[in-house]
Order: structure tokens, then C-alpha cells, then sequence
């Protein structure tokens, strides 16, 4: 099917009724749950599931996706506004963004968020268009070896860019690993970790895990500082962008969908990079860069920008590949499967609608935020000073029902009180649960390519060296892990991704 | 051995490791060519209790971060409040398991004071809640529990 073909059968899906309304539901309720301090992408979509549960497949991917730009815009307006940073790569935004709030710019610096982030979001989506029916092709001749050399990249790009040591994310992965492990074994139907136990036979669902961990985890760790919490919102001022911030922002936000397009299909944790290079980015070329962290709008402009482009092009190796590039496309996928659908290269020749309707509709769900946020935002302003004792009670509310309409199971909703205290737990030792969620996927997929790789070469181990495709990804890894042994990249790692919580 | 970050991530890479690695070698291993479901359980299992172990000597060169006291009332209470919504969901009924877990989890709360609106607000908030689950997203949950039920209710 070519392109232009496949636009207009997206189209027709997306602006369906009943794709359209669901569509704007879940940016919305994706919004309004994002704007929630503490609450980001991942909590969100987890919590807002349940939603999706009744609604035909196609339907219930265009809302889900719509939730996830929403609670990621979401997350941008509590991070200006209270300098409450949703997930690490609304990071950045509080740095510029909250400034320019404390100088009473707010409307202006959500105003240059919004603009970067549509404009991003359509060259994002334009480039999935372009791209992923290229790339779906190629994956059609990938071998289990190549599969095999990705996934260690995603596992290892997810480690080394997380914040804190190398080495506790090392041992969170193989900790996620080892969860994904539980279940009946596909190879030999073997019961692996199941204590003899019915409930764990399915292994343990992914979706419960992240709930737990970034969900009721979070809440936990909030609770613990709860009279800390009490912080202020910043007034939104006027929204007009001067003419001058016009001036100042338009090349960083061409700069900065660049990078996070580029960046975003990398697997790991392309999204958090990408807005991370191009506020480093914008800073190094600046001739002012000593107004950075100051409230430069360019380092609310960039970062925003890349951030919504990558968040678009990282649905390309989830959905061509059947890899997830961030914790937050694994629970897309997890959320996938529960609708019976298995992401992959196929998916783009036998579920074409599936495939355009979801593209199409990312680029509608972005126009709707720009008209929801630039006129309602005094509204999410008023959302965002929800005081905490209220929102608490009722996100464990939301978080239990989801978890236990998944599979109508009361062993779920235990498992998901078991890991909030795991998840707790990590966030004081200082671990991030970024790679354990993101390898609690990869890793049976990737024992899965082994075996079949060393099965073909009966047991020969030097293939995944022998098919360029393989070498040269395994090569990036291997770069990505030296990298991280030089001083310098080290500073800049643990500079940028200190988290400002 | 000062309690610090690395030293309780280290224990607890460790033991988690040792169990599973123990687990994993009762499962047959098999060879590179032809794995058996013990082959990846065991290096993975391996590793991990290998990280765990430089994680605790990593933690002999390392200023230990003085760990905060923890509040324990939310980390015992609201996981508590979760296995209760649990316990009560198909044997009570979906609007009494939201109630007990609302009050339960907003007992946490330095804020929490029990007084008329409080209740009210926690007796609509179950049904609010009941209503859009049950009827309008249509999820299977029973609105009255087994328990109930045997009652005549």
C-alpha cells in the first residue's frame, strides 16, 4: 500500500465518529490527569486503562495514544507552573520554563511549549509516515540474530541513560529480567518461578508491575514529604508570544524537532535524550548562553520540541519492530496485547487501518491540544492546586479498578500492592525502575531470539558478528557503554539527568 | 556494615539472585544449541547476584547517604487499604470495596478528619465511581459482592 493511500484510509478510520470522540476523550483525560503533580505518562495511561478495555482495538489504540500526548503535555504545564517535573524529561522545561514563570512570562513560556510541540508533533508524524513503512519492510528480512542486537541496544541505551550508577541499572534490568522469567517457559512449556502457583503460569502482567511500581510507588514516596508538598502555582499571564519571542523561538524549535525525530526512534530511552541534546544544544550555539536557566525562552522551546517529536517517532520500532523504545511504549504494548493484538512488522500488512487510523489520529490528537491548552489553561492551573489529600484516595481508586479489570483478578490487584512497595522501595535506594519495566519486556524476547539464533547455528555464537546488521548495532552499544566510562560524557550525564524533584 | 543505599540494594540484588539462581538449576539446562528453560534463568540469576555483590563493595568506598526516617503509616497503610479493595471487591461489591479503600488510603493523610462532608464525599465518590465502571464503560465487577448476596441482598 503506498503512502498516499494509506493517509486517506487513516483518515477515514480516524474521523470516525466514534475514533474522533475517543480520540479527544483521552487527550483530555490524558491532560487533565498529567497536569496532576506526580503523576506522569506512565501512571496516567496505567490508571486510565480500564477506559480503553471496551472499546474495539483500533479505537482503544487512537485513545490510548491520545492519553499519552496528553498526560506528556500535561506534565510540560505542572513542570512551568510549579516547577514539578511529571518524568525525567520534563526535566529540562522547569529549567527555563519555571523561570520565565517566576518573571511572570507563563503564558509565554506555555505558549512557546505548545507551539514547538505542535509543530514538532506534525514533522514527527510526517516522518513516521515516511519511515515506518520503510523500516517495517527491512524488519521483514531481520533474522532472529538482528533482533537479538537490537534489544541488548534498547537494554543498554535504557541503562546508560538513566539517572544514578550504571551499575544499580544494570542490576534493576537483570532484577526485570528475571520478573519477565515467571511463567510457562514457550519453548518447552516448563513452569519457571511459579512456586506451583495457577496465577503465576501466565507469568506476571507487565501492566500490573508498572501500576504498581510508578503508581502507587509515587504515591508512597509523596506521602512521605507531604507537608513538603504544599507548593505554588505559578499566575499564567498573557499567552501571546511577542514578536521578538517569535523571532528568538522558531530555529530552536526547527533544531529541536530535528533532534528528537532522529533521536525518538532510538531504542532505550530516546525521548529523554532528545530533550536533554537540544537544550545542551541550544545553549553551546546561544550567544547568550549565560541567560539559560534564566528563563531563555529557546530552552523552553527547544527541549519541548524534541520532546514531542520523539515522543511521536518512538512509536515507529514499538510498532514496526514490536520493540518498545521507553517504559512508556512497553505499556502500550502490554496494553496491546491485552486487546490481542501482537505489535510487529506485520502489523502494517494486515492491520493497515490500525496502523494509518493511529498515525493520522496522532497528528489530530496534537491539534487538539493546541486548542485545549493555549485557551483552557487557566482551567489545568486550577486543577494543578487539587491539594494532594484529595487526589491521593482517588488515584489508588482508579489504579485498583484498572488493575483488576485487566484480567478480572484479585491476585493482580495484590501483585500491584506487593510492587508499589517494591517501587518505593528502589526510589529511596536510589534506583531508577526505568530499565526493570522496560526489561521485564525485552528480556523474554530477547532469551527468545537467542535460543532460536543458536538453534539455526547450533550453538555458534560468532553470527550475531557475522551479519553486519547485528555487528553494527552491537557496535553502538558497545560505544554507548565506553562512553559512559569517559569523564567527560559522564559529567554531562550526571549534570543532565540529576533529577529536580 | 553501615545500613546505606548500596548496602540494602546490594542485599537485596543478592537474595533475590541466590533464590532464583537455586530455583533456576532445578529446571533442566540444556546446551547452547538447544536450550533448556534453566539455560537463560541461570546466567541472567547469576549476574544478578554478581551485581548485587559489587553493589555491596561499591558501598565500602561510598559516603553512605543518611537514609530519612520513613513514615511508616502510608507504606503500611495504603498497601494494606489496596489488598483490602482486594479482599472486598467480588465479596462485598465494587461501591463498598472503593469506600473501604478511599477512607482507608485518605486515613493516611496528615489532613484526614473524620466529619460529615468527609463521608459524603467518600459515599459519592464509590457511587460516582460505581456508576461510570459498571454501566458506562461496562466492566464485569459485581455492584453487590457474594458475601451480600448470601445475605439476600
Amino acid at each position: 500500500m503506498d503512502i498516499f493511500n494509506g493517509l486517506l484510509l487513516g483518515f477515514s478510520t480516524a474521523t470516525t465518529l466514534s475514533n474522533f470522540a475517543y480520540c479527544f476523550a483521552g487527550v483530555l483525560l490524558g491532560t487533565a490527569v498529567g497536569v496532576l503533580p506526580g503523576l506522569g505518562p506512565i501512571a496516567t495511561i496505567s490508571m486510565l486503562l480500564p477506559f480503553t478495555f471496551g472499546l474495539p482495538v483500533d479505537t482503544a489504540l487512537i485513545m490510548l495514544a491520545g492519553i499519552f500526548y496528553g498526560s506528556q503535555y500535561g506534565g510540560s504545564t505542572t513542570a512551568i507552573l510549579m516547577n514539578l517535573p511529571g518524568e525525567a524529561s520534563s526535566v529540562v522545561t522547569t529549567l527555563d520554563g519555571h523561570q520565565m514563570a517566576k518573571q511572570g512570562k507563563a503564558g509565554r513560556a506555555l505558549a512557546a511549549a505548545a507551539i514547538g510541540s505542535f509543530f514538532a508533533g506534525t514533522v514527527g508524524t510526517l516522518f513516521i509516515v515516511i519511515a515506518a513503512p520503510l523500516l517495517a519492510s527491512l524488519a521483514l528480512t531481520f533474522g532472529p540474530a538482528e533482533y537479538f542486537s537490537l534489544i541488548m541496544l534498547g537494554l543498554i541505551t535504557s541503562m546508560v541513560l538513566t539517572s544514578g550508577s550504571l551499575l544499580t541499572a544494570f542490576g534493576m534490568a537483570l532484577f526485570g529480567i528475571t520478573l519477565g522469567m515467571i511463567g510457562t517457559d514457550i519453548n518447552t512449556g516448563a513452569a519457571r518461578y511459579t512456586f506451583g502457583s495457577p496465577y503465576l503460569l501466565d507469568g506476571l502482567d507487565f501492566v500490573v508491575v508498572a501500576t504498581g511500581i510508578f503508581g502507587l510507588g509515587d504515591v508512597l514516596m509523596n506521602l512521605e514529604n507531604e507537608r513538603l508538598r504544599v507548593v505554588g502555582v505559578a499566575p499564567v499571564s498573557s499567552l501571546f508570544p511577542t514578536a521578538e519571542d517569535w523571532r528568538r523561538m522558531s530555529a530552536p524549535i526547527l533544531r529541536g524537532t530535528g533532534i528528537g525525530v532522529l533521536l525518538g526512534v532510538l531504542p532505550g530511552a530516546g525521548v529523554l535524550l532528545a530533550s536533554f541534546s537540544a537544550y545542551a544544544l541550544e545553549k553551546k550555539i546561544s550567544k547568550h548562553p549565560e541567560q539559560f536557566g534564566k528563563g531563555a525562552i529557546e530552552g523552553v522551546a527547544a527541549p519541548e520540541a524534541a520532546n514531542n517529536a520523539a515522543a511521536q517517532t518512538c512509536f515507529i520500532p514499538m510498532l514496526t519492530l514490536g520493540l518498545p523504545g521507553t517504559a512508556t511504549m512497553a505499556l502500550m504494548i502490554g496494553a496491546l496485547v491485552v486487546q490481542g493484538v501482537q505489535p510487529g512488522p506485520e502489523i502494517l500488512s494486515q492491520q493497515p487501518a490500525l496502523f494509518w487510523g493511529l498515525v493520522v489520529s496522532m497528528w489530530l490528537g496534537n491539534l487538539m491540544l493546541l486548542f485545549l491548552n493555549l485557551p483552557l489553561v487557566g482551567m489545568w492551573a486550577k486543577l494543578i492546586s487539587v491539594p494532594y489529600h484529595f487526589l491521593f484516595p482517588t488515584i489508588c481508586v482508579f489504579m485498583a479498578i484498572g488493575v483488576y479489570s485487566i484480567n478480572n483478578s484479585v491476585f493482580d490487584v495484590y501483585m500491584m500492592a506487593l510492587f508499589g512497595v517494591l517501587g518505593y522501595f528502589f526510589k529511596r535506594m536510589g534506583a531508577e525502575p526505568a530499565p526493570l519495566i522496560l526489561a521485564m519486556i525485552l528480556g523474554p524476547m530477547a532469551e527468545e531470539y537467542l535460543r532460536r539464533t543458536l538453534l539455526i547455528s547450533h550453538g555458534d555464537a560468532s553470527v550475531f558478528f557475522t551479519s553486519p546488521l547485528s555487528l553494527g548495532t552491537l557496535v553502538v552499544a558497545a560505544l554507548l557503554l565506553l562512553s559512559i566510562v569517559s569523564p567527560r560524557f559522564r559529567k554531562v550525564r550526571e549534570e543532565g539527568l540529576q533529577e529536580v524533584d | 556494615m553501615k545500613l546505606s543505599q548500596d548496602v540494602l540494594l546490594g542485599l537485596f540484588f543478592v537474595v533475590f539472585g541466590v533464590v532464583s539462581v537455586s530455583v533456576a538449576m532445578s529446571y533442566p539446562f540444556g546446551t547452547s544449541g538447544r536450550m533448556g528453560p534453566g539455560y537463560f534463568p541461570v546466567i541472567i540469576s547469576s549476574l544478578l547476584v554478581l551485581t548485587g555483590l559489587l553493589v555491596l563493595f561499591r558501598s565500602k568506598f561510598v559516603q553512605p547517604e543518611i537514609l530519612p526516617a520513613i513514615r511508616w503509616k502510608p507504606l503500611l497503610l495504603i498497601p494494606g487499604a489496596v489488598v483490602i479493595f482486594g479482599l472486598a471487591v467480588e465479596t462485598l461489591g465494587l461501591p463498598l470495596a472503593i469506600l473501604l479503600l478511599t477512607v482507608l488510603t485518605a486515613a493516611t493523610s496528615i489532613k484526614f478528619h473524620i466529619g460529615w462532608k468527609a463521608v459524603a464525599g467518600s459515599l459519592a465518590f464509590a457511587a460516582l465511581c460505581s456508576v461510570v465502571f459498571i454501566e458506562l464503560l461496562g466492566l464485569p465487577i459485581p455492584i453487590v459482592g457474594s458475601w451480600l448476596r448470601v445475605l439476600g441482598f
